[in-house]
């Protein structure tokens, strides 16, 4: 028997992942501060429909009630919401330097070890550039080709203005807006976001990435992504991008919802590499992100992350496999260094009958960094034949850093299969030595067998995302040995 | 090329190595020979510079330079190679992608630029038909999964990708199958010029029939205890050690 | 009037003045008895709000007025007990009866090690130097152990001298008869087992009748060097028998800890323990198999917590769960950084016979330490469909080839049991909760 959205929702009501953050911005925007004048003053920034104003007024109507939760594995001070500024527009955000030489060298460094070229790195630095740019007019192509086939791709407050009954049917729907403390936050105050819908039958010929909208109107503290794929359509969908992205923001609570309807597939991949501090831990971005799929019937969404930057990233890209049939995925590297930390894994829930879920996890912790697996895969009584594989690996890099691993595993249906592995090691002295011996360096070798170790998940990503984070992996690594 | 002179070396306090004196000259083919736990596989890592064993005296000279107090890598960028007696698995790291690695980090260890990828390709198609390899092979994961004749081959395949001047192959002639055994020690020989030297630990007269050695040493408790031609290993093969070792005790 | 688990702490903490009356007042344990109740005052019962208390609620078991000191002191003969215990065995027997100590029923030792009882242990002078180094050293301040050391008074004391074995297996046996309608009991054990000794110990809470316990038990255990323990505790206790059994143990360099607890029966049993250790190149082992039916339920909390090199911990729970049954398994293995070279393996394998039954499992590693080797898996639902296959190709039926394989996945836990007669008696239990038929006696 299928769910009905009301028993789903009361599925949807275990309280997600929960997050903090403390953050210390100038803003001349909209004074500082969160109430019901600052959540319409939003909006009405933003020109949006009254239905829309109403809808973050709710959420936080909501937020205002819900207290910041506190969680054993990850320490950070507390914000004070009360002294952020929660809007500011990305039309006025000026370019921060006028000419490339200004900028940070060891940034430029990494750019160039990252093969970026100058144009995207003046962008990604924050250096004005020319109006004419190569892949403004590389966008424009790419949305006319979309356009064609009916895909709409653009930012939400576009798609709030131009498909008020898409964004209306679907936004909430997977992550209600009161879902948790730091998801109720986004709704109420989310500054931008993309939004992209595939329509009935359609495959989408090229790989989405926020990449391209970013060019157009910069990122926003509080990102809100909407991804809808009609039945029998499919979509993968890149976010984030290798380059190190620096941000004033030190607080991102972003939300995610994807909806897979009958036999649609979705791949999201995420490569997350936010400014994770100074070698002493000093700034750098929390990174609270709630990202959740909804798979009907025979529909399937895989979750592919790597995740090597923030101070503290706290997330679980889940999936509600409510369809028969549907399929979950999920693979993840969590890479920190220093003193980052990360708590982050999936939750499985398996509601329609059988439904699959896979769970490749693999952590790397070095310096004096703190690396969290934190997962739960549920198989509700009702969900017949459900089956679950999760291999979470773990790979410590000296002792001053730590390793963990905390799967909840929830089963009450005899039908149900679910297989959980986990594994605690560290580079052999051997293998390295084996390098050594065919002229490899410590440092390269390191690199080598972290790549190595990450395999499976780097396997999944697309093609020109993967060799971009292979690289990462390594640049992130750099000085940790010895 | 390589003179080892008095070498002394321990591990976790127990003396292994008892004072080794050996001398190889470019060209030749050298065999070492010797009972199980006498030292061979000490000495060639130590020779390649492993640091779990300790030196506590004597030198090891390569190419006229003193290179005791070189890394791994850094006697690997000399040219040394080390076929290893128990070569270990590295998941996920592809046989190409590791031998990429290496040959790029030797490179640059010379000032060379990268070796192109088309480059690379041709040497490596090449060299693997050379040793009978499946192409499949090359982007399995490094000797994961292996089976104990097919790490050997591979070690071989690495030798004659990276050219080295000294090869040390410890016992690359046990797991391996006739077939293989011929393949490995025809690709070993066609790798053989003037310049490089090759030092051959194994237990068996096999292997020698097909890598003629100049020189057959004997390493027994720590030390060499009797050096010789080619017949001497035909002598050992057919008697054993237990007359050396009257011998040396009786010397 | 409705009881509520706030009555029942009301009716405990009031109980307990008239209590610490009775006992001694000079004694020194006053004090930690008041400490004790006074931490069970802030904290209350643990709640479902506690990550350790997530999958496992005492509500149903703490809204009943129980009795918390026993009316009437119940004689019974051995012929009522017999089948509860090893009788076929060598051994001392400590037993309690209703948590008054039983005398007759009893065989204790002072001879070549103590096996005797908790009271004595802790009023008499001769064991104040030993009372001070051990009790009550490593019980945690929560709430449910707190308590137990507020009322605690009577159980077994087990001590094994230096280089000793103990020539025979120790049962502690713990019956209530109910005389009482409801009753709550608190027993208390400590078991010392000093440097190269070795000794085996059975542990059983049994009620007699149909009537409602609840049984909120600490053991404490400390192994000195080179020490050696054997410990079996078997759960198979009526309909509305609960046990919460909390176990701590403290090693010391080279000693070797191995726990068993069966669980078969009851309506709620929690059982938590918790290894410390404390030297190196020791071995901490805990086995466990559940199989329960009905509405019961078992939580194990385990915790093993690595704080020097080269140890090793290894963890082996298996489960089958039949009609409403709920089982948890909640298993952390904490490494330290100075722990280098810790082995630590976790297993948690499970059988959902029923749909109505439901696991909860949450196998945890935290790892500080780099040169580990640290590993956990946990199934749920997985019998080998191969050898499935194959017995029924030999002309098993499904049913039956289920059931013998079952019983192979729960029995295999009891390789290691060591004492003959009481590995067939599991075996037996197992057999029979599967209801395979093993075609001889066993
Ligand atoms: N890392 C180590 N730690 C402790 N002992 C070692 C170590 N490496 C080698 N040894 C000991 O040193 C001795 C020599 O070992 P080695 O491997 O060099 O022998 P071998 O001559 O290669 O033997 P085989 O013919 O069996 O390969 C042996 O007794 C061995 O146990
Ligand atoms: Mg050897």
């Amino acid at each position: 028997m299928a769910y009905t959205e009301q028993e789903l929702e009361k599925e949807l009501e275990h309280k997600e992942y929960e997050y903090g953050f403390y953050t210390d911005i100038e803003s001349d925007k909209l004074p500082k501060g969160l109430n019901e004048d600052i959540v319409r003053a939003i909006s009405k920034k933003k020109n949006e429909p009254e239905w829309m104003t109403e809808w973050r007024l709710e959420a936080y109507r909501g937020w205002e009630k819900m207290q910041e939760p506190d969680w054993s594995n990850v320490n950070y001070e507390k914000p004070d919401y009360q002294n952020i500024s929660y809007y500011s527009s990305p039309n006025s955000s000026k370019p921060k330097y006028d000419s490339i030489d200004e900028v940070d060298p060891e940034l430029l460094d990494t750019f160039n070890k990252l093969g970026i070229s100058l144009e995207e790195q003046k962008k990604l630095a924050g250096v004005a550039v020319d109006v004419v740019m190569d892949s403004t007019s590389v966008a424009t192509t790419f949305k006319k080709n979309l356009a064609e086939k009916g895909i709409i791709f653009c930012s939400i407050s576009e798609a709030i203005q131009e498909y008020p009954e898409l964004v209306k049917k679907y936004m909430g729907s997977v992550v209600p807006k009161n879902d948790n403390f730091f998801a109720a936050l986004n709704s109420a105050v989310f500054s931008d976001g993309s939004f992209c819908y595939i329509p009935k039958g359609v495959k989408c010929p090229m790989e989405l990435s926020t990449y391209f909208r970013i060019n157009e109107s910069g990122t926003g503290q509080f990102e809100r992504t909407l991804v809808i794929a009609e039945d029998s359509s499919y979509v993968s969908y890149l976010e984030g991008c290798t380059a190190p992205m620096r941000d004033e923001n030190q607080l991102h609570a972003a939300v995610v919802e994807l909806v897979a309807l009958d036999n649609a597939e979705i791949k999201y991949s995420t490569v997350q590499n936010w400014f994770p501090g100074d070698k002493e831990g000093k700034g750098g971005v929390f990174n609270f992100v709630t990202k959740r799929g909804l798979c009907e019937k025979n529909a399937k969404i895989s979750w592919t992350q790597v995740e090597t930057g923030s101070a503290v990233t706290w997330k679980y890209p889940s999936c509600v496999l409510k369809g028969d049939n549907s399929i979950g995925e999920f693979y993840s590297i969590a890479l920190t260094n220093n003193y980052q930390q990360a708590d982050t894994g999936t939750k499985m829930i398996h509601l329609g009958n059988d439904t699959k879920s896979t769970i490749i996890s693999k952590g790397i912790s070095a310096g004096r960094s703190q690396n969290s697996y934190r997962g739960l895969v549920k198989a509700n009584s009702r969900a017949k034949n459900a089956r679950n594989f999760s291999q979470c690996d773990s790979l410590l890099m000296g002792n001053k850093c730590g390793a963990h691993t905390f799967p909840y595993i929830e089963a009450s249906s005899n039908s149900a299969q679910i297989e959980h592995e986990a594994t605690t090691s560290k580079i052999g002295e051997d293998q390295i030595f084996y390098c050594n011996q065919r002229g490899i360096d410590e440092e390269k070798a390191i690199a080598l067998i972290v790549n190595g170790f990450s395999k499976e998940v780097l396997n999944k990503l697309p093609m020109e995302f993967a060799v971009e984070a292979q690289k990462l992996l390594e640049i992130s690594l750099e000085g940790s040995v010895g | 090329m390589l003179q080892i002179k008095n070498l002394h070396a321990t591990v976790e306090g127990e003396e292994i190595l008892k004072g080794i004196n050996l001398s190889i000259k470019p060209g030749e083919v050298h065999a070492i020979m010797g009972p199980n736990g006498s030292g061979k596989s000490t000495l060639a890592s130590v020779i390649a510079g492993n640091e779990d064993y300790e030196v506590q005296e004597g030198d090891i000279i390569f190419d006229k330079a003193n290179i005791s107090e070189l890394s791994p890598d850094e006697r690997a960028h000399k040219g040394i190679f080390l076929s290893f007696q128990y070569p270990v698995s590295i998941p996920g790291v592809s046989v190409t992608n590791f031998i990429k690695t290496s040959i790029n980090q030797i490179r640059k260890s010379r000032g060379l630029e990268e070796m192109s990828a088309s480059d690379m390709l041709k040497t490596m198609r090449e060299k693997s038909k050379l040793l009978g390899i499946d192409r499949k092979f090359l982007s399995r994961s490094l000797n994961e999964n292996f089976s104990g004749g097919e790490k050997k081959r591979n070690e071989i395949f690495q030798m004659a990708m990276l050219e080295p001047k000294l090869a040390i192959l410890d016992e690359t002639d046990s797991g391996l199958d006739i077939d293989a055994l011929k393949t490995v020690a025809n690709g070993v020989n066609k790798l053989r010029t003037e310049d490089n030297a090759t030092l051959v630990i194994t237990h068996y007269q096999r292997l020698l029939d097909y890598i003629v050695p100049d020189v057959v040493h004997v390493l027994l408790d720590g030390k060499i205890v009797k050096s010789g031609d080619k017949d001497l290993a035909l002598k050992l093969e057919r008697e054993g050690y237990d007359w050396l070792k009257t011998e040396t005790v009786n010397a | 009037m409705a009881q509520t688990d706030q009555d029942l702490k009301e009716k405990l903490i009031s109980s307990f003045f008239a209590f610490e009356e009775q006992m001694d007042l000079e004694n020194d344990h006053h004090q930690m008895r008041d400490d004790a109740i006074k931490i069970f005052e802030e904290k209350g019962f643990p709640t479902k709000k506690l990550e350790e208390w997530k999958y496992t609620s005492l509500r149903p078991v703490l809204n009943s007025d129980f009795n918390l000191f026993p009316k009437e002191e119940k004689s019974l003969e051995y012929n009522d007990i017999k089948k509860y215990c090893i009788h076929d065995i060598d051994s001392y027997q400590i037993v309690f009866i209703d948590g008054v100590y039983s005398s007759h029923l009893s065989t204790t030792t002072h001879d070549k090690f103590d096996a005797c009882l908790m009271s004595s242990f802790l009023n008499r002078p001769k064991y104040k130097p030993l009372v001070d180094k051990y009790f009550n050293q490593i019980t945690p301040k929560e709430s449910m152990d707190a308590l137990n050391t507020a009322f605690s008074k009577e159980g077994a004391y087990i001590r094994v001298p230096k280089e000793v074995a103990a020539e025979k297996p120790v049962q502690i046996l713990n019956f209530s008869t109910g005389s009482d309608e409801k009753l709550m009991l608190q027993p208390r054990n400590l078991i010392i087992v000093e440097e190269g000794a070795e000794v085996e110990v059975i542990e059983r809470h049994q009620s007699l009748t149909e009537n409602e316990v609840l049984t909120n038990s600490v053991t404490e255990i400390f192994l000195e060097k080179n020490a050696k323990l054997d410990h079996y505790k078997i759960q198979n206790d009526k309909q509305k028998a609960s046990l919460i059994d909390s176990t701590y143990v403290k090693q010391a360099e080279s000693s070797d800890c191995e726990i068993y607890t069966f669980s078969f029966g009851g309506k709620l049993t929690r059982n938590n323990l918790h290894y410390f250790q404390d030297g190196e190149y020791i071995n901490s082992s805990m086995k466990g198999v559940t199989i329960i039916e009905d509405k019961q339920h078992v939580d194990h909390n385990t915790l093993v917590h690595h704080t020097q090199p080269n140890c090793e911990s290894h963890q082996d729970y298996k489960g089958i769960f039949a009609d409403r049954s709920t089982g948890v398994f909640n298993g952390r293995v904490l490494v330290d950084k100075i722990a280098q070279k810790t082995n630590a393996f976790q297993s948690n394998n499970n059988i959902l016979i029923d749909d109505k039954a439901t696991i909860n499992s949450k196998p945890q590693l935290e790892i500080f330490a780099d040169d580990v080797a640290c590993s956990h898996g946990c199934t749920i639902g997985e019998l080998d469909e191969e050898a499935l296959f194959y017995m029924r190709s030999r002309g098993i039926p499904e049913k039956e080839a289920r059931a013998l394989l079952m019983y192979a996945f729960a029995n295999n836990v009891l390789n290691s049991v060591n004492i003959p007669e009481l590995k067939r008696r599991i075996t037996k239990q197992i057999a029979n909760k599967i209801g395979v038929s093993l075609g001889f006696e066993l």
